[in-house]
């Protein structure tokens, strides 16, 4: 039932590695019956692309299947279609939902396009400047990250809407050409247009959006990106717009034509999926795409599980993403990524630059770093046999808690030796005395780098974690689970099945949801004339969600109302009915303790939300199987707190259910590993998820 | 603040729990300042968030801030014990002052403080108090930074008094308050939300205590002000002995005094560390002078900066800390005298002169000067395009002063202050006013192995006749630099009219601006940190250390 193919025959000249090629496809079995319902020859994927391994699982309609090749960095495509001829040949996907960190990397590894910033003359540093305030207050030598576009590429335009969208001074023609020539002259690759007031009166941004077209690089104009009032906020967005586009539209389109799918959807930061096209047009909406595939998955298996509140932890092999659910996740109207200011909506996601690529080194001032840089796929961490970086996922293989013969199944092998010796300029570095002692303090730093970002999502929002239960996946969390819960006192870890693609099942099953922001700015407006402002972008969004397949009876859209006592601060998000002023006091008071019904409101947009209603793509769980005995593959050293202690190696997916294993154990699988420290037992419950407990 | 590290002081909260309250009870510290932000009225406040939010145990010692301006947090403290000290607050009191002769800073800044009750208590289980700076509150100029020469000049004083009595707004307080400001709705908007933090912190309070009980919270309130204390105290045994001196000068006081100096003495005393600051100047009659509050504050945020990020900064920090001033000097004023600048510039040139003394007992930890000042703005008047009066209120970032482990930072808010801008896309919707500029001022860093950070230039444009105040520092002398490295560039300040003509300004200036003119404030850049290694083969304008400290001395 499990297909099995070896690397050799795909070696060499290939930039895509596929380690493995294993399509778990179901046989029909009597306890998960298949919906009749569903054609049968429906092919659904779904696609999550890491910085170091691009997870792909499907269904269709007869079950569903499982592959994990390593990213390409350089072409991500490659890794995405390589992995499609392994399981499909010359079958064509139906629908093809993605999930892809490629914009995120190429943002924090800083490797986006070179791109020109245009902005009102005056205001070329505004990108640079931020809102001046520092990011530590108590840091002797504070520090911004440093802008996306240096001062040399941000070019001032002659031109001045103001605040109520009248023209303090035209934009020439003449202004126009001399701009496109300098930004031809700059060797631009992409470029982002953020001009003053440009959400009251984006005639200029248009126009110069209209004279870069011939140029053929990507546009991006801030009041499309990012409709909302706040010039650092706005550029912020248009800028990393720009930065990652030509990056993830080529590779979008690539793959739309390449993988022949009738249907390609990417996974935004909220949660939802959206086209491709628009994707390739605004990827800075796909910012979070994999991770928040991965926490509304994870958010679904823990209600069936019973659990309502849990950490989430997903580290791959570039950054690791944590999440607090109650009973879902909570969503957020901006982000900031790297010290990167994000003004679209997206799930509340805190990611941090450590994974199991993460690069180790000692600085100057002879402290153990580890991340932000990564070694990613390519190199990859030194083990994998090209790079020679001393990584964590290198630590872990010193420490034997990564078993070299049991990654992925067993279809690629760890060097060990070359882990050792990454390691050993450090060993030295750190004076210590053994490579061991140099791993386990790499993977204690790493730890806690992980720690302080839960801690962000926890602790510092009151919530304590020793309330909640810690989910790790992705390809790296569960090899850091025990030293985790040790530290911060979580009482229990639940480990999915499959935890290194549970991002892709959360795209296969992410449904369609496109928001569009219109801004306005209008005081005590009635309910009838915001509804007609409505409409417009309403029907723009209700043919966008039908252009991705959907009957116009299937289409949901909704409207809110984004509005603040006169003169006030943070805007309230309430529906837009009838009673949306008696709603809007109503929340006012839930938050701040107060509300006033006599004073003025200011609304100061709407938020036009449309989605497309889809039973998700159905097919049984991942298979398992679940009628043999468990049998420790065998026994191996493992460090744990300095000293090698003896080591159950078992296969999870040998597990039945109800199985229970004591440690220290190391369970493998084929897309991740669990370590059950000394002092924890795992048992495996009736959804085949792993649950730690203290023994 | 002085009570002596007790041999009580042992930990007896586990190192989890002490590090889950410390994080819980800034939560509710946080949230507050979540609350005043989101309904708050003021630019100054929404946008450039310049408030402070802070929660007290029941003897009226700090115990957690939420990361918002030093300035504020040092001298918070001081602020409840007065109130404390004037009035018994009940169920459903708020106390409002903002005297700094009884308890405030400077009048601007509007401090409420409100008692928690538990359901059944008796008397107070904490105390919450929040701190906001109101873009106008009265006096002889919009904005209330008048160039005044005794603090009636400066607006509306206020001692400690209820602004609500038993949950209820008390009416006269309230009625005195608005009559005496030139934009009583955008106050009375701010006031509200002060009192809605207040509320969301006692509600959080309150859920701990319904969480882990009374007792519990009481004790963690206190163990985490033992356990700053301790870190302290460790950090102090290490402090190399001798008496570490420094002078710095502020450049003038507005009405005709120059050269202000500033002086500390740093020593170690067994388990205590002095600052002695008695060889500072007199009192000065221009609006310099620092009360003892900010020269408080000015000391809690450097021991918060050199103890390291893991000191929780609360009342226990300061324990171990001993300040000794002179009354009736430039660092503890005495009635009457004007004190506007002595919160937002003199406050800056202490930590100068604080740092200084420390980079002499502590080589290879303390960058060279920042930039030394906060530029402060107020243009007020009415706006006929808007047909109301108008006061808006702006800080201007600065350069940051390069390290031993890199360049200093460029264009933003340095030690006292951590406000942000208000964008210019806001200010012009709100204000009649228009910006022409808001950028980087090139070059303005101190030269060296690592460059100071560059400085800000900001031109505004009225639109209609305005009264603009500018009180500013760093002027004459830039910010200093450190092992070798260069100073930075001083500020400088102009006006351009209607027909582009320019004139250089005082940074302390009181002027009218026509509609059409231009102000233009470039501040200081930071000084530079360490000699430029052979500056002949540096000369390209790159700055040599973009990779990072080079031959960096090694921190003691």
């Amino acid at each position: 039932m499990c297909k099995r193919q070896g690397l050799s025959g795909l070696r060499a000249g290939r930039r895509a590695v596929i380690v493995r090629a294993c399509a778990d496809i179901l046989r029909r079995r009597s306890r998960v019956a298949m919906p009749s319902s569903r054609r049968p020859t429906r092919l659904a994927i779904g696609v999550d692309t890491g910085g170091t391994f691009t997870d792909i699982v499907f269904a269709d309609g007869r079950g569903r299947g499982r592959l994990k090749v390593l990213s390409t960095p350089g072409d991500p495509a490659r890794a995405v279609l390589d992995g499609f001829a392994q399981l499909f040949g010359e079958r064509r996907p139906d629908l093809f939902t993605y999930g892809t960190t490629v914009a995120t990397n190429a943002m924090l590894e800083r490797r986006g396009a070179r791109t020109v910033l245009l902005t009102t003359e005056g205001f070329e540093d505004v990108l640079e400047i931020g809102r001046q305030a520092r990011p530590d207050l108590y840091d002797l030598e504070p520090h911004r990250a440093e802008p996306l576009v240096p001062a040399s590429r941000r070019v001032g335009v002659r031109e001045r809407v103001l605040f109520d969208g009248s023209v303090g001074r035209a934009l020439t023609a003449a202004e126009v050409r001399s701009v496109v020539a300098r930004v031809r002259a700059l060797g631009a690759e992409s470029v982002a247009v953020c001009l003053l007031h440009a959400t009251a009166n984006p005639d200029h941004e248009r126009r110069l959006g209209r004279a870069l077209a011939p140029l053929g690089i990507p546009v991006t104009l801030s009041h499309e990106v990012s409709p909302t009032v706040g010039e650092y906020e706005r550029t912020s967005t248009a800028v990393a717009n720009a930065y990652v586009q030509p990056k993830v539209a080529g590779h979008i389109r690539a793959l739309a034509a390449q993988s022949g799918a009738k249907r390609l959807r990417v996974m935004q930061s909220s949660g939802g999926a959206i086209g491709s096209e628009t994707a390739a047009r605004e990827p800075v909406r796909t910012m979070l795409s994999g991770p928040a595939g991965g926490v509304a998955a994870a958010a679904a298996v823990a209600v069936r599980a019973g659990l309502r509140r849990i950490v989430t932890v997903d580290m791959g092999g570039t950054s690791t993403d944590v999440a607090f659910v109650d009973g879902e996740a909570p969503r957020r109207a901006d982000t900031a990524i790297g010290g990167f200011a994000l003004r679209v909506p997206c799930l509340d996601i805190h990611t941090v630059g450590a994974g199991g690529g993460s690069i180790a080194e000692v600085d100057e001032g002879g402290a153990l770093r580890v991340g932000p840089k990564s070694a990613g796929a390519d190199p990859g961490p030194a083990c994998y046999g090209r790079g020679l970086d001393a990584t964590v996922t290198d630590a872990n293989v010193v420490l034997g808690r990564l078993p070299a013969a049991h990654f992925l199944g067993g279809s690629m092998h760890l060097d060990v030796e070359r882990s050792r010796k990454a390691l050993e300029p450090l060993r030295a570095a750190m004076r210590v005395r053994r490579v061991e002692d140099a791993a386990e303090g790499i993977v204690r730093v790493v730890e806690g780098n992980m720690e302080r970002a839960i801690r962000t999502i926890t602790v510092q929002r009151g919530q304590d974690p020793r309330s909640a239960v810690l989910f790790p996946f992705g390809g790296a969390a569960g090899l850091h689970a025990c030293g985790l819960a040790e530290e911060m006192g979580f009482p229990e870890i639940l480990v999915p099945r499959s935890p290194g693609l549970l991002s892709a099942i959360g795209v296969l099953d992410g449904r369609v949801a496109i928001d569009r922001l219109v801004p306005l700015s209008c005081i005590d407006p009635s309910w009838k004339w915001l509804a007609a402002q409505a409409a417009a972008a309403a029907r723009g969004i209700r043919t966008e969600v039908m252009r991705e397949g959907f009957a116009s009876s299937a289409v949901r859209v909704s409207t809110f109302v984004r509005a603040r006592y006169l003169r006030q601060s943070i805007e309230l998000e309430v529906p837009l009915e009838e009673d949306f002023r008696a709603r809007f006091d109503d929340a006012h008071r839930a938050l701040f303790h107060s509300a006033d019904p006599a004073r003025a409101l200011e609304v100061v947009g709407l938020r036009v939300s449309g989605s497309g209603e889809q039973p998700p793509p159905r097919g049984k769980p991942l298979a398992v199987r679940t009628n043999r005995r468990v049998e420790p593959s065998n026994t191996m050293p493992v460090v744990f707190g300095g000293r090698a202690t003896p080591t159950a190696i078992v296969d999870r997916e040998m597990l039945p259910v109800g199985a229970e294993v004591r440690g220290p154990a190391v369970l493998t699988e084929y897309s991740s590993t669990t370590v059950v420290a000394p002092g924890w037992k795992a048992r495996v419950d009736v959804d085949h998820n792993l649950r730690l407990v203290p023994a | 603040m002085n009570r002596a590290a007790t041999p009580k002081n042992v930990p007896r909260l586990s190192a989890v729990d002490l590090e889950l309250f410390a994080n819980r009870l800034t939560g509710v510290a946080e949230e507050m300042g979540v609350v005043l932000q989101s309904a708050s009225m003021s630019p100054n406040i929404k946008e450039r968030r310049d408030f402070s939010c802070a929660l007290f145990d029941a003897a009226g010692d700090m115990v957690a801030h939420a990361a918002h301006i030093p300035v504020h947090l040092g001298s918070t403290p001081l602020a409840v014990r007065a109130a404390l000290d004037a009035m018994e607050l009940q169920r459903g009191d708020v106390a409002i002052l903002n005297d700094p002769y009884a308890g405030g800073t400077h009048l601007p800044d509007v401090t409420l403080v409100a008692p928690v009750f538990t359901a059944r208590g008796k008397k107070p289980f904490a105390y919450v108090a929040d701190r906001a700076h109101h873009a106008d509150i009265g006096g002889g100029k919009p904005g209330s930074m008048a160039l005044a020469t005794d603090i009636h000049q400066e607006g509306l004083r206020l001692p400690p008094v209820l602004l609500m009595r038993g949950g209820q707004w008390v009416r006269e307080t309230l009625t005195l308050f608005l009559a005496n400001t030139r934009v009583p709705d955008e106050r009375r908007g701010d006031l509200e939300a002060q009192v809605a933090a207040l509320r969301a912190g006692a509600a959080r309070t309150l859920d701990l205590v319904s969480r882990f009980g009374e007792r519990a919270v009481a004790d963690a309130m206190r163990e985490l002000q033992d356990y700053s204390e301790r870190l302290v105290l460790a950090r102090i045994g290490r402090f190399p002995g001798g008496t570490h001196t420094a002078e710095d000068l502020l450049d003038d006081d507005g009405a005709g005094g120059r050269d202000i100096p500033l002086r500390v003495s740093i020593r170690r005393r067994g388990r205590t560390l002095e600052f002695d600051f008695r060889r500072s100047g007199e009192q000065v009659r221009g609006p310099l002078n620092a009360n003892l509050a900010i020269t408080t504050s000015a000391v809690f945020y450097a021991i918060a900066c050199v103890s390291g990020r893991d000191v929780p900064p609360n009342g226990g920090m300061m324990r171990p800390v001993r300040i000794l001033t002179k009354p009736g000097s430039v660092v503890d004023c005495t009635f009457p005298s004007p004190v506007a600048g002595g919160n937002v510039e003199t406050s800056q040139r202490l930590v100068d002169v604080v740092m200084k003394a420390l980079a002499r007992a502590l080589p290879g930890l303390v960058p060279a000067a920042s930039g030394g000042t906060m530029n402060n703005l107020a243009l007020g008047g009415r706006d006929a395009i808007r047909a109301r009066p108008f006061s808006y209120y702006e800080t201007i970032g600065v350069g940051c002063g390069a390290g031993p482990r890199g360049d200093g930072g460029s264009a933003m808010q340095t030690h006292m202050t951590n406000t942000w801008n208000t964008p210019v896309e806001v200010l012009e919707a709100y204000y009649p006013m228009r910006v022409h500029r808001y950028g980087v001022r090139r070059g303005s860093g101190g030269s060296g192995a690592h460059r100071g950070g560059d400085g800000i230039v900001r031109d505004i444009e009225v639109l209609v006749e305005c009264d603009v105040t500018l009180l500013a520092e760093r002027r004459r002398r830039g910010a200093w630099g450190l092992a070798g490295g260069g100073d930075g560039k001083p500020g400088a300040d102009e006006v351009i009219d209607a027909q582009g003509r320019r004139r250089r300004i005082d940074a302390k200036s009181s002027l009218t601006l026509a509609a059409g003119e231009r102000i233009v404030v470039a501040t200081p850049g930071g000084g530079g940190w360490g000699k430029a290694a052979r500056t002949a083969k540096a000369s390209a304008g790159h700055s040599p250390s973009k990779k990072g400290p080079r031959r960096a001395p090694a921190r003691s």
